[in-house]
């Protein structure tokens, strides 16, 4: 039975209390044996561990100076990840995870934007830390996850933990604000999701799924996603799993078979390639298939972030295998609602959480409940857009069944949804390409799962310069772009246009 | 190098060997999704027994670029 929890503080007390010897996480390291050849092995942690090691962190954020600040955390899912930020919102800090993934100018513009004091960062995004200290003056401190650092004047976060005493310290109450998470907007710019305890405590505690402490869960998706970071960390904590860390998304069959999950949680595109790897082999008894891949004690997944075809449902079912679909936004913490071994109807996602309540309003989803953001940091024209009277208005258009299960039929907002969870706003990607002299109008929109820019060139321009092939050239702008842009931004189809896009009224493209 | 790559992409989408060119490009021409991609790779890392840099493989475009980088582990 899983009782609620309202504050992320109380949450991962009583993970201690109750699983305190039990493992939390279990992850990969290379260690070199006595020849010099490196070998992987698996380390573990238990809750106690986490709990005092975390408690240890808070210490080391008030002897900083920094408690109660903005603190952002980079980096890959790691135990030192988490620690860092149970240690930051446990100690009445905001933590604000962000994506490893974008450039560095990028992450420091969003550093200053979320007022950070503080840089928490793995040694990969060395970079980014060294582009801060040097462009973004509201930071203090930049903590090294790991020894060996590259940053001039990095402190090292386990000699802080290892050093400090914690006595105790601020005890955070529902209402404080735990993280900011960036969220992709529809005028172009992210936005920072407020969430306090309560909103991230509750949706993960607030619906008992039925499962047992001790199951194993690999965590595969990246946990500056609030979906990773509530239903693996948090709801893991609270139900007692066992998290296994995914070191590489090279490496989700190799890691299957070697820490044995019974549940995953993934976006819909990893559902797709894995029910390729299922189907590789289709004369083979289906058991020994699932054995094969993903081994013989695996039972769940739970499938969000983005639209799942039903019919893998069905697929995956011959194998043994639940996928339980659910449906969220990092605005409500993130689950709106999901399905569930009880409740559960293909092709529906899933019933509202026990937390929230749905409405529709013209045929968009609108929610209320605990989980609810405090709005958009420092945004407050886009904040009053999104909640009306403590009602979070989602751009998803859907309806509810005669049994009270949810079904989503499109999206009100221009926002692209990619198979792998992430949204890309295409008035971001249409702003930077228009730059280009050769471009007079651009549309992105989603074609068939994957990016596209349809283009009408300027004629004027091509006639001046005397470009002979324009659909050349326009690729050429999109290579470029391509090269810095993050995978789940990049461009893979090019239209081009010889008329104007017909406008509505006020001079707009019409998008659809 | 390069062959070996070519049995192992009609794994994981609908194209004939004969249509994989060297210039084809795994998302934009033969139909890929990034975690096909990825999980392809990694494949690949177990069958050869190499370690295959995750930021290195995100600037793979095409496949004689993948054999020519895979070349380079073995």
């Amino acid at each position: 039975m899983v009782e609620l929890r309202s504050t992320i503080h109380e949450l991962l007390e009583k993970a201690a209390e109750s699983y305190g010897t039990q493992d939390a996480f279990r992850y990969k390291v290379k260690v070199a044996d006595e020849s010099g050849k490196k070998e992987t092995k698996i380390e573990s942690k238990t809750y106690s561990q986490l709990k005092e090691d975390s408690d240890h962190f808070k210490a080391a954020i008030e002897e900083l100076g920094e408690q109660g600040k903005h603190i952002a955390i980079i980096g890959a899912t790691s135990y030192s990840w988490v620690v860092a930020y149970y240690g930051i919102v446990n100690g009445g800090s905001v933590a604000v995870p962000l994506d490893a993934n974008l450039p560095a100018e990028d992450l420091c513009e969003l550093l200053d934007r979320a007022d950070v004091t503080t840089l928490v960062y793995d040694e990969l995004k060395a970079d980014v830390a060294v582009m801060a200290a040097e462009k973004c003056p509201k930071l203090k401190h930049i903590v090294a996850m790991e020894a060996e650092s590259k940053v001039a004047n990095a402190e090292y976060m386990w000699k802080l933990i290892e050093k400090s005493a914690p006595a105790g310290g601020y005890v955070p109450v529902p209402e404080d604000l735990a993280t900011i998470m960036f969220t992709s907007g529809t005028t172009g710019k992210s936005k920072g999701v407020m969430l306090t305890h309560r909103n991230l405590a509750e949706n993960a505690t607030a619906l008992d799924m039925g499962y047992e402490p001790g199951m194993v869960v690999m965590s595969v998706l990246p946990v500056h996603h609030a979906y990773c970071l509530s239903m693996d960390i948090l709801k893991g904590a609270s139900i007692g799993a066992i998290v296994c860390i995914n070191d590489s998304l090279l490496r989700v069959a190799k890691n299957i078979k070697l820490f044995e999950p019974n549940m995953i949680l993934m976006v819909p595109l990893m559902v797709e390639t894995l029910a390729k790897k299922l189907e590789e082999a289709a004369l083979v008894p289906a058991p020994i298939i699932k054995a094969k891949v993903f081994g013989k004690q695996f039972h769940t997944i739970c499938s969000g972030g983005a639209y799942l075809n039903p019919a893998y449902i069905s697929m995956f079912k011959k194998y043994g295998i639940t996928i339980l679909q659910g449906y969220g936004m990092t605005e409500n913490a993130p689950v709106i609602s999901t399905n569930t071994n009880d409740a559960f109807k293909a092709g529906s996602i899933g019933k509202c959480m026990p937390n929230c309540e749905v409405k529709i309003v013209d045929e968009e989803l609108w929610v209320k409940g605990s989980s609810v953001m405090q709005g958009y940091y420092k945004m407050p024209d886009e904040t009053a857009e999104t909640l009306e009277d403590g009602w979070l208005k989602t751009g998803d258009l859907g309806y509810i069944d005669e049994d009270g299960f949810l079904f989503l039929t499109g999206r009100k907002k221009n926002l692209i949804i990619t198979p792998n969870g992430e949204n890309v706003s295409p008035e971001e990607i249409e702003n930077k390409l228009g730059e280009n002299r050769l471009i007079q109008e651009v549309l992105v929109r989603d074609s068939e799962g994957v990016i596209e820019a349809e283009i009408f060139p300027d004629l004027e321009y091509v006639k001046k310069k005397k470009i002979k092939d324009v659909q050349a050239q326009l690729q050429d702008i999109i290579d470029e772009y391509n090269k810095t842009a993050p995978l789940y931004k990049r461009i893979f189809k090019l239209k081009v246009r010889d008329v104007e896009f017909e406008k509505n009224t006020t001079k707009k493209i019409k998008r659809f | 190098m390069y062959e070996k790559l070519v049995d192992i992409i009609v794994n994981y989408v609908e194209v004939k060997k004969e249509n994989i060119k060297p210039e084809s490009r795994f998302m934009e021409d033969l139909g890929f999704t990034s975690f096909d991609f990825m999980s392809m790779l990694g494949e690949i890392e177990e069958a050869l027994d190499v370690e295959i840099d995750q930021e290195q493989a995100a600037d793979i475009r095409t496949v004689q670029e993948a054999a020519d980088y895979l070349s380079t582990l073995v």
